[in-house]
Formats: structure tokens, sequence, C-alpha cells
């Protein structure tokens, strides 16, 4: 019985791995995203990518297994299947019959493009149009990204000054993010808390892959949209791009990632963008992104410059102390502390049992908890090892496993068997490992294990099965009580 | 994966000897110094585009002056839209204008040399010393909570010159210090020095058989960072020519005095050590060559 | 003959089962809820008290606990 709704992100990879191969094939048609991709791999596999880029033959398997010694053979085995996975590479038939590897063509020759040069123009530079009466300095282009975004947080906790677009209300909804019911007013969910505690570029990741997991149904294409957000990370901060020769849905979704700040447009029908800060560290996010699953609460994810600068010093009394007068920044901490005093640029917290068990009830895990405060620390915090004190967070994550003292699984109980022999049919019935096969005097019966015993007791000839399991048990329990 | 706040940075420095690279285009007019700066800014390139953190800076290493082709001052990550035309054609941005910029820089320091008479030795111990100081203030300038790895690659072309000697080993142990692995590809003839900084840093040295291939030796063999290394084969190190030069006459040399207060090497006996000024007693009845400061230099 | 009961596994550490076979021999849930002691860390109870006995276990778990700050 799973209480909490954990919010899954993924990273890039992942999320490539499940689209369809025809949609990859056509992704890499474009250098920005073969840049992505090649930037995403594990660092062993970028090494095979860049030795083999420049190759025209396939290379024999063998030849690559002696790439790396022995005893890094597991890394040397992931690299082959994430590259297979990703179609980066495929096996092909060399001409003395062994088995070789080569590169994905069209995705070698835009990484060489990308690379060196080649090829036409990813966009249409601003210089096309002249100098901008109104160009926009890299500050301003940060502020800027930080206020939309902002926006965004403060709406989802609800304060009133802020408002959206109906469209990207519908987006957080169907992001699971925030809930609406029938003619009211949107309000937060427990997933919702849970993104709010992200780092930056973690919560633009997430809203990305749920922007993109929408864009089909609202009639957009997928891997033009891809190919322009890959291009967007990989521009130069300050500089304005022409929206020349975009095209109709390429257009609107530059409006909505004006909404989110990714863009700055001056007007709607201005010819020209400047990407902002959020869109060029939109690749950063991209591997802090699994932060919630994993522990790698190492990243530094506040993102340099953007306002979004460490503030908040953590003390081994239980004490934070957080250097804001950012009310969504306040309303955050308290979402698992319990407030003491309010000063112009600072509020003290507390840390309590009851306040985190608030927290955890709502959803949010001990590990966001500290995943939250590891990456707003202060930067008089960062500099200690570890940055926050081991006794505050070992404690956050006690009181997180007190709750989880009791594990409660539904089931069936079976118990008072006859025999050891019944007992050990249904059991390998249930079980899944086991395949039983079942010879009776009319038929013979290769029987796929139904994976649903929950627990079992051989010597008492007890066993737990899984609700779902328990009819298909009962049914072949009475079967073969007829047969027998 | 690497983390998003390890930074690695990687310091080119190119011997661009005019009078080796005049001589090579002779012999070989298919390998000039066009050709290696472009196998340069490919192996940059690939190590730019590896991760959003990795840095790159080239020096060219002249006869007279070490020279930074990039980064240079008045550049500035995130702000080349002034006149830096992007190539209009494919290649991400950053890297072109980098690779623009090399190009320019390559331009003015070729042209506005004039070698005179006597120097005409690539001052390779002073580009690495530069390369240092200039890893030493990116490491000053990073952000709390961020680290920085970092190694130097040499291309190196012209013959070893004994006269940075004592230089050089200054320079290798500073970088040893620092945790700074020296690389050396070697184009020509092998060099001792490069040998022993490779050795002593811990960085590889490779002389390679085909020029032409420059690009993809530097790919294959330079291009993993130290982590990968461990994980991949790579070339078994070379044998190390261990031989010092001289304080003297800057002759490499196999045997010879030390001196026994501050180890200074010299080639033949002198009563006072020119390093030091400490007086060595000989004891004259012995017509016999004083004992007390040979020893011999290890291979 | 094979018996069948529906119910909930419960799985805790010893010091806990005990705690749950005291509930159960008190009659603190105001009925008997264990249908089976399966082991040290096993026990199968019945469906309807798994909500109560969270709660207890709060209050137990309320109860050990020392505030370890000082307002």
């Amino acid at each position: 019985m799973k209480l909490r709704v954990q919010l899954q992100c993924k990273n890039l990879h992942e999320y490539l791995r499940e689209l369809s191969p025809e949609i990859l094939d056509r992704l890499y048609n474009h250098p920005a995203t073969c840049l992505a991709v090649y930037r995403e791999l594990p660092c062993l596999a970028k090494n095979y990518v860049m030795r083999m880029l420049f190759l025209d033959q396939p290379l024999p398997q063998a030849a690559l297994a002696l790439w790396v010694k022995k005893d890094s053979q597991k890394d040397h085995d992931e690299c082959v299947s994430v590259l297979a996975g990703l179609r980066l590479w495929h096996s092909q038939q060399l001409q003395g019959g062994l088995q070789g590897y080569i590169l994905n063509p069209v995705f070698k020759e835009n990484l060489r493009i990308a690379l060196l040069g080649g090829g036409k123009a990813w966009a249409d530079e601003g210089s096309s149009l002249g100098p901008d009466r109104h160009a926009r300095d890299i500050k301003s282009l940060d502020r800027y990204a930080m206020e939309r975004w902002e926006v965004i947080l403060q709406f989802m906790v609800g304060s009133p000054s802020s408002a959206v677009s109906q469209d990207l209300a519908q987006l957080l909804v169907q992001a699971g993010l925030m809930k609406s019911e029938a003619g009211e007013a949107p309000y937060i969910t427990s997933a919702g808390f849970q993104f709010l505690l992200l780092d930056t570029a973690s919560q633009l990741w997430y809203f990305t892959l749920q922007y993109l997991k929408t864009a089909q149904s609202r009639g957009m294409d997928l891997v033009e949209i891809l190919s322009f957000l890959f291009q967007l990370s990989f521009s130069t901060l300050g500089r304005d791009y022409s929206v020349e020769g975009m095209s109709e849905s390429l257009l609107t979704f530059l409006q909505h990632l004006r909404e989110f700040g990714l863009v700055f447009q001056r007007k709607r029908k201005s010819r020209r963008y400047y990407p902002t800060r959020l869109a060029i560290t939109l690749a950063a996010g991209v591997t802090t992104g699994s932060s919630t699953s994993s522990s790698s609460s190492s990243n530094l994810a506040s993102l340099p410059g953007t306002g979004d600068e460490g503030f908040i010093v953590v003390e081994t009394n239980y004490r934070i102390y957080a250097y804001t007068n950012s009310e969504l920044q306040i309303a955050l901490v308290a979402l698992f502390s319990e407030m003491l005093y309010r000063f112009p640029n600072v509020v003290v917290a507390q840390v309590t049992r009851e306040s985190v068990q608030q927290a955890i009830a709502n959803g949010i895990t001990a590990q966001q908890i500290i995943h939250f405060l590891r990456t707003r620390a202060h930067s008089v915090m960062l500099k200690q090892t570890p940055v926050l004190p081991p006794a505050i967070t070992d404690q956050i994550r006690l009181w997180e496993l007190e709750r989880d003292r009791l594990q409660f699984t539904e089931g069936v109980l079976y118990n008072q068997f006859l025999s050891q022999a019944d007992f050990e049919v249904l059991r390998d019935r249930a079980q899944c490992s086991a395949e039983t096969v079942c010879y009776s005097s009319i038929e013979l019966v290769v029987l796929q294990g139904l994976d649903c015993l929950v627990w079992q007791d051989v010597a008492h000839r007890v066993m737990v099965v899984t609700p779902q399991g328990h009819s298909e048990v009962k049914r072949f329990w009475k079967r073969q009580k007829s047969h027998t | 994966m690497a983390s998003e706040n390890e930074i690695i940075l990687l310091v080119i420095v190119v011997d661009v000897n005019p009078i080796w690279w005049g001589q090579q285009a002779q012999r070989e007019p298919e390998f000039t110094l066009s050709k290696c700066l472009d196998a340069v800014m490919v192996m940059g390139n690939s190590h730019m585009a590896m991760a959003r953190t990795n840095k790159l800076a080239v020096i060219a290493s002249h006869c007279q002056d070490s020279h930074f082709l990039f980064p240079i001052k008045t550049w500035n990550a995130g702000d080349n839209g002034d006149d830096a035309p992007s190539s209009g054609d494919g290649k991400y941005e950053l890297l072109s204008a980098a690779n623009n910029l090399i190009a320019e820089e390559i331009k003015t320091v070729m042209s506005k040399t004039e070698v005179r008479g006597n120097s005409t030795d690539t001052l390779l111990a002073g580009s690495l010393a530069k390369a240092l100081c200039y890893i030493h203030r990116v490491s000053k300038e990073l952000e709390v909570g961020q680290e920085m790895k970092s190694r130097i690659l040499v291309i190196k072309a012209a013959e070893d010159c004994a006269l940075q000697y004592m230089n050089f080993m200054n320079v290798i142990f500073a970088a040893q210090k620092q945790n700074i692995l020296i690389d050396a590809c070697v184009l020509d003839s092998d060099s001792g020095l490069l040998q022993q900084a490779c050795d002593i840093t811990g960085g590889l040295y490779l002389k390679i058989p085909q020029k032409l291939a420059l690009a993809q030796y530097l790919l294959w063999v330079f291009l993993p960072d130290s982590d990968q290394r461990s994980q991949l084969v790579l070339p078994p190190p070379a044998h190390v020519d261990y031989r010092a030069a001289c304080f003297c006459h800057r002759n490499l040399i196999e045997i010879g005095y030390v001196c026994s207060v501050c180890l200074s090497i010299f080639c033949n006996f002198s009563p006072i050590c020119t390093t030091c000024e400490t007086a060595f007693k000989i004891q004259l009845p012995q017509m016999v060559k004083p004992k007390k400061k040979k020893v011999k230099q290890a291979m | 003959m094979v018996n069948v009961h529906k119910g909930v596994l419960v799985e805790c550490d010893p010091a806990m089962k005990q705690f749950l076979l005291y509930l159960d021999e008190t009659m603190a849930l105001g009925k008997k809820f264990i249908l089976k002691d399966l082991d040290d860390t096993h026990l199968f109870i019945l469906v309807e008290v798994v909500h109560t006995l969270q709660e207890r276990v709060g209050e137990l778990m309320d109860q050990n606990s020392f505030p370890v700050t000082q307002k």
C-alpha cells in the first residue's frame, strides 16, 4: 500500500529511449540534437564516439573490446548497450564474416558538422535584421527569465497576484502538479510540492518533459520542437536570433517558451528573440533530472546569475536561516520547518520532528528536503564538507524512517496444507521463477508462474499471495484437486 | 557521469617554431603548421563538446615569446556578438567563435615575428609556466563548491633545448605539486625533457609515427581525461631518458659532479659551487681526483 | 484442508511486532486483529485495522521521541 506519489523525473536518455526508432532517426538530422545527445552519454561512450567519428569503415567488435582494460569490462558493456539503445551505432557484418560496429551515418554526419562546420546554419541570426534598437543586455535577460519562472511557481502556490495563461494552467494540471475541480481555481498537489523543492534546472527539465508529452496532442511535431529546444540550449546568451523561416507550430512553441521565460521577445509580433539563461541551462537539468530518485545531491544546480544563488544556512541546532525576502522561497522553507522569526532580509526557522513529519505526510520525501537545502545552501555553507551538517540530514532521514516501521501488503493467506507436496505445487504455481511442468492424465501444460507470491514459509506450509492472484490460484487448486 | 560542478581545463601548448615548421614545409609539404593547427582545433572542439563545463586554452610557443591564442583578454564567453560573424554553417557557435579567434591570433603571431640570429629554440618552458599560471588563475576564479581538473597537452615539433633544463624541471615539479598532468605528443624527434615531464606528472608521452594522422592520434589517445584513462587501454609508457643537464654548460650528462650542499650538477670539477658558493676543501697531497664530490647520476 | 484468509501481511522489526502483539492481547483496538503470527518479522492481520494501527504506532513514536531542539 504505497501511500505516497513519488515525482519521477526522467533524464534525457530515459526519455529518448522511449521514443520510436523513426523519431530518433529524424532527431539526429539536426547538429544541435546530436551534440546534446552526445553530451549526455557516459564519459566512456563519448570517447568511443570520438574515436569512431572519422572512421568510414565498421570496426570489428573484437577490436572494440580491446579498447578497455579487463576490470572495466562492465562499463564497456554499458556503453555498448547505451549506444545501441539510442541507435547511435549498429552492428554490421564485416567482409570476413566478423561482426562490427558502425556509427549511425546521420548522427555521424551531423556531429561532425556541429564540431567542424559545414552544412547549413542552424537558425537565422538577428544580424540579418540589423542591430536591435531595443537590445537587451545579459543582466536584464536574467532578470526577465527569473521573473517569468517565479510567476509560474507563485501561481502554483496560489498567490493571488500571479496569473498565467489558460494554456499554462492546463499544462500544470496535465502534469499532475496541480488539480482543478470544475469551475474552481486549480490547487497544488503533492507532486506539485515536490516539484517546488527541486532546483530550477530540474524543474525546467521536468516541465519540458511534460510539455513534450502533450506536444503531439497539440498537433506539434515532436522532432521539430526538440531540435529547436536543443538549438536554443546551444545558443549564445545576449544575442538576438530571427524568427525568419520558422513554421507556424514552431512560432506557437516560441510563444509558450516566451511565457516560461526561456526566450525574450519584446512583442508578440517581434521578428527577433533572445534566448535566456534558462533556455541555455536547460540541458543542465537533463543530467540533474534524476535527482529525486538518486542520491546525487552534489550537483551545484543553482544557476549562476539567475538570482537563484544559495541563501540558506543550516546549523547543527536544527535552525535554518534563510537570507531571502522572496515570499515564494519562504513558503518553500515553511513546507518542512517551523517559522520562528522574520526580519526584512532573513527568516529563521527550525526543523522539528513535527514539521518534517507534516511534510512527509504531504508527500515530500526526506531526500527532497535535503536536496532542497543542499542546492540552496549559502556560499558559506558550500565551503564545508559535507555541505549540510550530517546530524541534521541523518535526523531528517530517521524521522522519515519512523513512519516506515510497518509495511503493509494486502494479501490472501493459505495455510493448513495437508501435505508438503500440495503446498509446493501451489507455491510454485504462484511463484514467478519456477516454471513447473505439470503432468496430468489428460494434458501436458507448461505453466507460467503467476508472480503473485508475497511471502512463504515452507516449514509451516504457509503462503501469502496477492489479492489479484488469489482467484487464479484458487481455480488452479480446484482443478488440481479434481485431477488427483 | 561527470558531475556538473567538475570543470576540466585543457591547455594545449603548440610548438610554432617558425624555423622548424619552415624546414618541415620543405621536407613534407603535405603536413604544415596550418594542418597541425587544424588538428589542434579538432581536438579543442571535441574537448569543449564533451561537456558544458569543459574549458580550453591554447598557447602558441614561439622562439621569442609565448602567446595565448585562446582565450585572449578581450574575448568574453557569451559575449562575442559584436564582430565575430559566425561561420554561417552548422557549427556550434561557441566552437566557431573559438576557432575563428585561434586562426586570427596565429596569423598575428606569425606575421609579426622576425627571427633574430641566435635564439632559435622554442621557449617551451616559458609556455608551460604560462599555462600553469593560467590554470592557477582559473582555479582561483572558481565558484565555491566547484572543482577543477586540469591538464596540459604539449604538441612538440622542434628539438629539445638543454639551456631550458632548469626552468623546465621547475615547471614540471610545480605541475606535479598542483596535480596537473602534462601530456606530450611529439611530432619529430624524442624529447628527453618531455619524457620526464610526462613520467613525473603521470601524463602520456607519445611520439607519433605518422604526422598526417595527428588529429586522430589526439582524439584517440589524448582526449580521454584521467578518469577514463584508467579504464582504457592506452600506449605503454615510453622509455624515459633521465639524463640531467649540467649547470655549467647545459650539456646532458649521465655521470657528473654533484654539490653536496645544494645538489647542483656539474660536468667537470670546480672548487667552488657556482650555485651556492660552497668552497670544497681538497686534500692536496692526494693527486687523485677528490672523491668527496664525485657522485654518480644514476640512470 | 487448505484454509484461506483475506487480510494484510505486515512486515516489521521484532520490537514492533511485540508492540502489535501487546495491542492484540490487551484488545486495545476493541478486538483481536491478528489472524496469524507468521514469524519474527511477519504478521497477518485484518484489513480494517490498518489505519488505526498506523495511528497507534504514530502515537507510540510520539511518546518515545524527545524534542531535539530548544526553543
